[in-house]
């Protein structure tokens, strides 16, 4: 507020409440004056500085032009106790962390090798709640309102309106018609490329959810994947998303006539073994939600959550089973 | 006059209070707990004591790895599926094989 506009507010406010008995000398007046206009600065300034974005880190650095819409190229995890995170990732698969601080806010940057391979930031659980951490998927788009408003015209909710980044780009966050929560990101530093993942970065993504065929139609609209039926149990489906001539992501039937069964998204980390990696989540404080089992051509997948609660996969993948598909 | 002091104190009290609350608003999303937690991005805590498991025998999440035979579901009819279904000549692709030392990427890449 401009001081003169202050100084009005009070000449108005003194000459029309206050009574001649009550006023005393110029005094408690000018006292009043500096009073009042210390709190107005104080808010004025305060909102500025509460509202300062914090600058979170770009996903790609150095940035790239390279674009793989329809990728999940970016995972983040909001967690109540960053420094246990950070401490039960690091032991796991050896991530390092780069911490960025603004506003008392905490976000850190995980890298494998130096490389970025996910965010944590923390924040409280909100009171009242019961709720837990719970790992984020950001896929890649050109247009983050044009994928808001297709995922509106097809049944979706939106959580998180389109918001720019600086460094980042623009995101936002949706429910699909399922209720399975994802982002999307339009990086402006480029998404990462189309290499083979390094054993402890995320390698693979499945969508379990309680209605394939429909979910597969969303996301078909909202990502121009091409869609894979695979062969499944009876009663199941199972499809595979693809685009760049890439698999992206499985979609699979939730197991039904489970309580607290519900559709989420799961991203899983490239392991050698996947044995040894769940003692080692357990010997870190970790749980073992799906014991590791054979999956597709002898490799294991296993399902665990960090001691907080976060639900994550181990993959195990050697490194010369992949395959590009020409068109 | 003390009290005249007061209530412009209460009075500046209340506006800065209200300051805070919207400069670091937190809006429910109801039920799917997701925050908005304004400058920092998503702020998402999934359901609690979700159930993981259920998974029987055939119940497969990862990829195909390269220079397998695509098997086709046996299932569903084009009709009624809800999405588009790739043909049965496409081969079924994998994730990405090339190491970041290579430099191999995909063909299929945009660069914008």
């Amino acid at each position: 507020m401009h001081p003169q506009n202050s100084s009005i507010l009070i000449d108005f406010v003194t000459q029309n409440q206050i009574s001649p008995q009550m006023m005393r000398p110029d005094r408690v007046g000018h006292f009043l004056k500096q009073g009042l206009l210390a709190v107005l600065l104080g808010v004025v300034c305060a909102v500025p500085v509460m509202a300062a974005p914090i600058q979170l880190p770009a996903i790609v650095e150095p940035a790239s032009q390279e674009h793989h819409f329809g990728k999940v190229i970016l995972v983040e995890l909001v967690t109540p106790d960053l420094a246990a995170s950070k401490q039960f990732y690091s032991g796991l698969f050896g991530w390092t962390f780069h911490d960025v601080q603004a506003s008392g806010k905490a976000y850190a940057e995980a890298l494998l090798d130096g490389r970025p391979v996910a965010g944590l930031f923390h924040k409280n659980v909100p009171s009242g709640e019961h709720r837990q951490p719970a790992w984020l998927s950001f896929i890649s788009v050109g247009d983050v309102d044009t994928a808001k408003k297709v995922a509106l015209q097809n049944g979706a909710k939106v959580l998180f309106e389109p918001h720019s980044l600086p460094d980042r780009g623009r995101e936002a966050v949706f429910a699909d018609p399922q209720g399975a929560v994802f982002a999307v990101l339009a990086s402006s530093s480029g998404d990462p490329s189309d290499v083979l993942a390094a054993p402890g970065d995320w390698i693979w993504s499945s969508l379990i959810t309680s209605d394939p065929d429909n979910a597969a139609g969303f996301y078909q609209k909202l990502f121009d994947y091409e869609v894979f039926e695979l062969p499944a149990s009876e009663g199941a489906k199972h499809l595979l998303l693809a685009s760049d001539n890439y698999a992206r992501a499985s979609l699979n039937t939730l197991p039904v006539n489970k309580p607290n069964a519900h559709p989420h998204w799961l991203n899983y980390v490239r392991v050698e073994d996947a044995v040894k990696m769940t003692a080692k989540v357990l010997a870190l404080g970790g749980r073992v939600l799906i014991e590791p089992r054979i999956d597709r051509q002898g490799g294991k997948v296993a399902v665990v959550a960090d001691p907080l609660g976060a639900a994550f996969g181990l993959l195990e993948w050697p490194d010369t089973e992949s395959k590009e598909v020409p068109k | 006059m003390k009290i005249l002091l007061l209530r412009w104190l209460a009075f500046a009290f209340v506006v800065l209070t209200l300051t805070v609350l919207l400069s670091g608003c937190v809006v429910t999303d109801g039920g799917y707990g997701y925050y908005d937690d304004g400058d920092i991005g998503a702020a998402y805590y999934g359901p609690a004591d979700v159930y993981y498991g259920g998974w029987g025998p055939a119940y497969h999440v990862a990829p195909y790895r390269g220079g397998e035979h695509r098997e086709t579901s046996e299932g569903g009819h084009a009709s009624t599926r809800a999405y588009r279904a790739a043909p049965a000549s496409r081969s079924m692709p994998s994730i990405p094989s090339g190491s970041r030392s290579g430099g191999s990427h995909s063909g299929g890449s945009r660069s914008h």
